[in-house]
């Protein structure tokens, strides 16, 4: 009735850019522990936002970033899009390029 | 299950009030914060067998209700600045002589005015409190948003808000390496680890900050600065306590920030003393001592599962467990007594040392260890 009482999703999509991956999240869940849980072999250290090893790409959606990119994506990381996985709450479905090579 | 549980991690804000009230109520109960922190020894000591696993339902899920305890932590801000204010109320009575009698408050018994000895405990009761305002900046540090600014102000009220910082892009990254400042190498006292990780941390912050300001084009000199900002957050209690008490206001505002710095230094302290990481290589369990005996756990809100903790550091302190990672045995309170004493606790901790380098140190972490001894 009112779009201000509609209640959000439980959860989103997430899509790996260039491969079959997809995985869902649930809210309140980060975008790394899901694909961890979802048994992506996404690369990861710290978990608290300060190694950077957990970066990717976002491509498409909107995320509720956790803590400052800044201090570990540089600037021009930043404009092209690059996210910390561990530090990423989701607002929509995503696209995201991750290199699983890594 | 669910009740007890939750209600198991409130004997900090329970204490925290009773200390407020101690302060508030004035005479000898000013001192009550110290004689918590006495019983809480003898409590922790006692107690130091009972080792209790993480509490979760047959689904695997936590028995942790998010809502409640955040709504603790942030509802210790308030609690924190209560303490400061109770103790700034005193420190302005004494200042101005108010004399010392017996007052009612609505029908309660307090004593107005405050004699100087009684001043000291009110004193010291406000900084071993505050310093437990490390375990509420701890955790919310990690837990994000709001959270984050709630840990910086918590830390600000001892004067430490670069700590926040700090802790995550410091500690966390360097654990066990020679330049994290937090890890205490072989050979070192615990009170020349206060000043040292004090020191270095806020170091990091600032240099953190440059760095990044100087990303941006931006100069350090900056209120986008937030090792500067983070002090600035402490302003408030330093104008609070010249008001109430001039000279004597920012010395005891001093003798609070020591104590409260202290103890924040000393849980660092104790929980990575002597371990060492390769450089490159993960964080694992084996990289922080464990202190995690019944009442340790309860009171310290699990921040002595240290081994888990520096794995799994987005994990919410009720869901933190045991990983049978290197082990102290006893609580915190029990271990900080004896680390009081360097001579004491480096003759206990070379047993400890000594099983780790058998049983969890690589070839690379004991020629390391060899430069220490």
């Amino acid at each position: 009735m009112f779009k201000i009482f509609k209640p959000s999703p439980t959860s989103y999509q997430v899509k790996l850019a260039g491969s079959n991956t997809e995985f869902s999240v649930q809210r309140g869940d980060s975008l790394l522990n899901s694909a961890l849980s979802a048994g992506v072999q996404w690369p990861f250290k710290c978990k608290v936002g300060s190694c950077g090893t957990c970066k990717c790409q976002l491509l498409e959606g909107k995320i509720n970033p956790q803590l400052d990119f800044s201090y570990v994506l540089d600037g021009s990381e930043i404009q092209q899009g690059y996210i910390l996985a561990c530090q990423t709450m989701l607002k929509s479905d995503l696209l995201v390029s991750l290199d699983l090579d890594k | 299950m669910k009740f007890y549980v939750n209600a198991r991690y409130l004997i900090v804000p329970i204490m925290s009030i009773i200390t407020i009230l101690g302060v508030l109520i004035g005479g000898a109960y000013a001192w009550v914060g110290v004689a918590l922190f006495g019983i809480n020894t003898v409590i922790d000591t006692l107690t130091k067998d009972i080792h209790l696993r993480a509490d979760f339902d047959s689904q695997g899920e936590s028995y942790g209700i998010k809502t409640f305890q955040y709504g603790i932590m942030y509802f210790m801000l308030p609690v924190f600045i209560a303490l400061q204010i109770a103790l700034a109320y005193r420190i302005f009575q004494f200042t101005a002589a108010t004399p010392v009698q017996i007052d009612l408050f609505y029908g309660i018994a307090y004593q107005s005015g405050i004699s100087g000895i009684n001043l000291i405990g009110a004193v010291l009761s406000s900084g071993l409190w505050a310093g437990l305002g490390i375990i509420y900046g701890h955790e919310l540090s990690h837990n994000k948003k709001e959270g984050f600014l709630v840990s910086r102000l918590v830390m600000a009220l001892s004067g430490a808000s670069h700590f926040t910082y700090a802790h995550v892009y410091n500690h966390h990254l360097d654990l066990g390496h020679e330049d994290d400042p937090a890890t205490a190498p072989r050979g070192r006292n615990m009170y020349a680890h206060a000043w040292l990780s004090h020191m270095g941390q806020s170091r990091y912050s600032y240099n953190l900050e440059e760095g990044r300001l100087k990303k941006q084009g931006k100069s350090t000199l900056n209120v986008d600065n937030r090792w500067i900002l983070g002090y600035l957050y402490s302003l408030p209690s330093l104008v609070l306590f010249v008001w109430a008490g001039g000279l004597i206001g920012i010395a005891a505002l001093f003798a609070v920030w020591v104590i409260a710095n202290f103890l924040l230094e000393a849980l660092n302290f104790m929980g990575h003393y002597g371990l060492i990481r390769t450089h490159g290589l993960p964080v694992e369990h084996r990289h922080s001592w464990d202190n995690d005996s019944v009442f340790t756990s309860w009171f310290f809100i699990e921040i002595g599962r240290q081994c888990d903790h520096h794995v799994r550091g987005e994990t919410y302190f009720w869901e933190l467990d045991d990983v049978k990672g290197p082990n102290y045995g006893i609580g915190y309170f029990s271990l900080f007594v004896i680390a009081l004493i360097p001579a004491l606790f480096r003759r206990y901790v070379e047993k400890h040392l000594a099983n780790w380098d058998e049983k969890y140190a690589t070839d690379d972490e004991l020629a390391i260890a060899a430069k220490f001894s």
